[in-house]
């Protein structure tokens, strides 16, 4: 009877039109990287620019960035300073999904982005939207997380244990058969970022991933983030207006200002600077106190340090 | 709305109807629905209701689809008016107007125990192309949200001074403007962030997809479904053969 | 101004929301109302207006009680800023969406050009003001939502989270708003959770959790109060944080919040 073609097992699909990368050998091998080994570096920007078709100003201009293996870089800059273009021309989107005229070279992974396909640089660059619910688009958790999975015809069994590992990271497992409108906007975040941590991408870019969240909500999300760097060796980028929760974790900031690079170091160097303030960069009130403790000469430390730290330091006990 | 939304809206249960695969479900939604259009008697129409009644018992569903069947009864009765006006046949009418109730909650009983995901698969399961069903699954799936976001934007129009309660009904009209409109406008803009997203996870890479979940008929559903038919079968030879003779 | 005396909500599906409130809010004061997400305080919010009628108690605004009008019409006195500016925003142009809530109270013609006109010039949107509201840019829009708020010059204005998505300057300036406004007098309650954008506002500050008000008093003492805040799940301002932990040091010079403060200022 036709109506009921009965489950054939295991279906291989063909894959003959792109590369199925098997990324597994990545986070098998951990991150040890012995010290003085160069690290790889995951996305190169050279002299980028892009311009939108529909508009004659360049939303970026003369960028250069490169981002190595495994770090954390929070990308900041006031609004309309170009993050969104050049987050989208990072993961493929533009030039992909939009068009206009571009300057330069972006790469990921050695490969230029706009000559490597969608389906391939979705297997390399991860990207979470600012709004969890627009991200969703199954009735089930499971079946979303698995979404980029079956677009890429990953057999079942395969399909199976990475959608598993991937809820088990992100602490979703018990929601595997919750309907989206069940969750909260924590819970859905979680979501959105498993089906992209699924995926098994190198780098994995976020976009005010913290803006619908309360304090503490945020707060287990950068806890996750540190987790999918320390467990698989993933490497960050996220763009945030809310420096307090990530300065004490990033290995670097980057200011964005009217489509170009401003300012690019640790994150002491930079909001112990004079500059930032002046790009609309909301430098945490603990980082303004410890740079006049410094001045004054009563605090000296190489990182920036949190409310705790700073007064077991001044207490003169240690932390 | 809420008639839309107590009659069609899916809503997650564990009785043996709902756990039925979904092929079986639309048959035997399609087979109601279809001895509603073959009766030819106010009773037998009523035995068919009765029936699905039975079965919305079944599923544990009967309060939801009792509610439908009520607020149906309004319109059915306007139908039943105009009929009795064109025809000035009494049974006639009385059968267009309860075979509607009959045809509305036959169609509820698929509906609010098949959940999104059971759509994609019967759908799949028609060789719909891909991107309808995913159209649809999508669409079905951000029901709930739209319905929130009217309600917010009512709310927020109504602190500006919009009264949506009051006035005429070219007034009251009138008034839905700023609630639809920002509507509408979100929608677009839902849009568009879906598809960033749809590009971001490979949608459209390979031609055939691959599924996380598999629906495998049980024994129990192929046994459902051939008792399904044969009742249908038997219903209807006894509505053509064996009533007639004893019943109006 | 605002009085809520017992009051309990209960949403359609059994959740309460709100359990026994009892919150009296005068003129003139700056409140913030903090929690974590889910805690009531939008539902809290969504009370004075009216948008939700109690289950049990009473709201009332101005000695009316919130059952007795409806939301229109409490809003003449009290303007709510929600979260989401997209939810607001539909007419062929900036002018027009600010004269929309003054035409719906009844402003005379010649009131609503010279509100809108202020509004525009206030809020720095002149040059948009044939423009449709639609192609503004997200802090443009919020600031288009608050002009359109204080058109109507109502006497308490309460915000619905308004720092989210915005960046360091932006929210520079909503602080500047907010200090202007209750200068002049107004009530302000604002919703937040954002501790440190509300810090240096020193408001009257209302903790919820549960659907329940669990600490109320004014920022400065209310911040000290290390379990109550963890217990609901708010921050703590990272200079109390600081000023805390100092203390407890054997080795600390002394140093009080207020030297912590100037500093920083």
């Amino acid at each position: 009877m036709f109506l009921w073609p009965a489950g054939r097992g295991n279906r291989r699909v063909p894959d003959s039109e792109f590369a199925h990368h098997s990324s597994r050998s990545r986070h098998q091998n951990g991150i040890g990287e012995p010290e003085g080994r160069q690290m790889a570096e995951v996305v190169r920007a050279e002299e980028y620019g892009f311009r939108y078709n529909e508009s004659k100003k360049w939303a970026v201009k003369d960028f250069n960035l490169t981002v190595k293996s495994g770090e954390i870089v929070v990308l900041a800059g006031p609004s309309g300073c170009g993050k969104s273009t050049l987050l989208r021309s990072v993961n493929g989107l533009i030039p992909h999904m939009y068009s206009g005229q571009t300057a330069g070279s972006v790469s990921v992974d050695g490969r230029a982005v706009g000559e490597t396909p969608m389906s391939v640089l979705a297997q390399e660059v991860g990207l979470l939207f600012q709004n969890p619910e627009n991200q969703i688009f199954m009735f089930s958790v499971e079946r979303d997380v698995a979404f980029g999975l079956e677009n890429l015809g990953i057999p079942r069994a395969e399909m199976r244990e990475r959608v598993d590992r991937a809820m088990h990271l992100m602490g979703i497992t018990e929601l595997a058969g919750r309907a989206p409108h069940e969750l909260s906007d924590g819970q859905k975040q979680r979501v959105a970022l498993a089906g992209v941590v699924a995926m098994n991408p190198k780098l994995i870019i976020l976009d005010e991933p913290t803006s619908l969240l309360d304090p503490r909500t945020a707060l287990e999300l950068v806890d996750l983030l540190q987790k999918l760097r320390k467990e698989n060796g993933t490497t960050l980028v996220v763009v945030e207006h809310r420096l307090d929760l990530l300065v004490t974790v990033a290995d670097r900031i980057v200011v964005m200002n009217e489509g170009t690079k401003v300012l690019d170091g640790s994150p002491k160097d930079v909001l112990f600077g004079d500059l930032a303030e002046g790009y609309g960069i909301s430098v945490p009130a603990i980082t303004r106190l410890q740079k006049l403790l410094a001045k004054d000469g009563r605090v000296a430390s190489d990182r920036l340090l949190s409310a705790k730290e700073l007064a077991g330091l001044m207490g003169g006990v240690r932390s | 709305m809420m008639w839309l939304s107590g009659g069609f809206v899916f809503r997650r249960g564990n009785s043996v109807y709902h756990r039925l695969d979904p092929r079986v479900k639309l048959l035997i939604s399609a087979l109601l629905f279809t001895t509603t259009l073959l009766v030819r008697s106010i009773t037998q129409l009523a035995l068919v209701i009765v029936f699905a009644m039975a079965i919305a018992a079944v599923a544990r569903v009967l309060k939801r689809v009792g509610r439908t069947m009520l607020l149906t009864a309004t319109f059915s009765a306007f139908i039943f008016v105009v009929n009795i006006f064109f025809t000035r046949n009494l049974e006639t009418s009385a059968i267009y107007a309860i075979r509607f109730i009959a045809i509305v909650v036959s169609t509820s009983l698929f509906f609010i125990t098949a959940s999104p995901d059971e759509l994609e698969q019967v759908m799949k399961t028609f060789r719909l192309p891909r991107d309808v069903v995913f159209a649809f699954v999508t669409a079905v799936r951000f029901i709930p949200v739209m319905m929130l976001d009217t309600l917010q934007i009512m709310d927020a129009q109504k602190s500006r001074g919009l009264e949506l309660d009051k006035g005429n009904l070219f007034q009251r009209v009138r008034n839905m403007i700023p609630v639809l409109i920002p509507l509408v406008v979100n929608s677009v803009i839902r849009s568009g962030e879906l598809a960033e997203a749809m590009e971001s996870r490979a949608y459209g890479a390979v031609a055939r997809p691959t599924s996380l979940v598999e629906y495998r008929a049980r024994a129990a559903d192929r046994i459902t479904a051939v008792a399904a038919v044969a009742v249908f079968a038997l219903g209807v030879y006894s509505f053509y053969f064996v009533m007639p003779t004893y019943l109006p | 101004m605002i009085e809520f005396e017992n009051v309990t909500f209960v949403h359609q599906n059994g959740v309460k929301a709100l359990d026994q409130v009892s919150l009296r809010v005068q003129q003139g004061e700056t409140l913030a109302i903090v929690g974590e997400n889910g805690a009531g305080k939008t539902t809290l919010v969504r009370h004075v207006t009216g948008l939700l009628k109690p289950t049990s108690g009473t709201v009332k605004v101005k000695g009316l009680e919130t059952t007795r009008a409806s939301t229109a019409q409490l809003s003449r006195s009290v303007g709510v800023a929600f979260q989401n500016p997209d939810h607001q925003l539909f007419s062929e142009s900036v002018y027009d969406e600010i004269a929309f809530a003054l035409r719906n109270f009844g402003f005379s013609p010649q009131l609503v050009e010279k509100r809108v006109k202020w509004g525009l010039e206030l809020f720095g949107l002149e040059e948009y003001r044939d423009s449709s509201p639609l192609v503004l840019s997200g802090g443009e829009k919020k600031r288009l939502t608050l002009a359109c708020i204080l058109a109507w010059d109502p006497e308490v204005i309460i915000l619905d989270e308004p720092t989210v998505g915005q960046d360091a300057i932006q929210k520079e300036r909503l602080a500047g708003t907010i200090k202007l406004l209750g200068t002049a007098g107004k009530t302000v309650i604002v919703v937040s959770h954002d501790i440190e954008f509300l810090w240096p506002i020193q408001p009257r500050v209302v903790v919820m959790k549960s659907g329940r008000i669990v600490a109320d008093g004014p920022a400065r003492t209310l911040m000290l109060e290390k379990e109550v805040l963890e217990g609901a799940r708010v921050s703590q301002p990272e200079l109390v944080t600081f000023y805390q932990e100092l203390v407890r040091r054997p080795e600390a010079p002394f140093v009080n919040p207020l030297e912590a403060e100037r500093w920083v200022k």
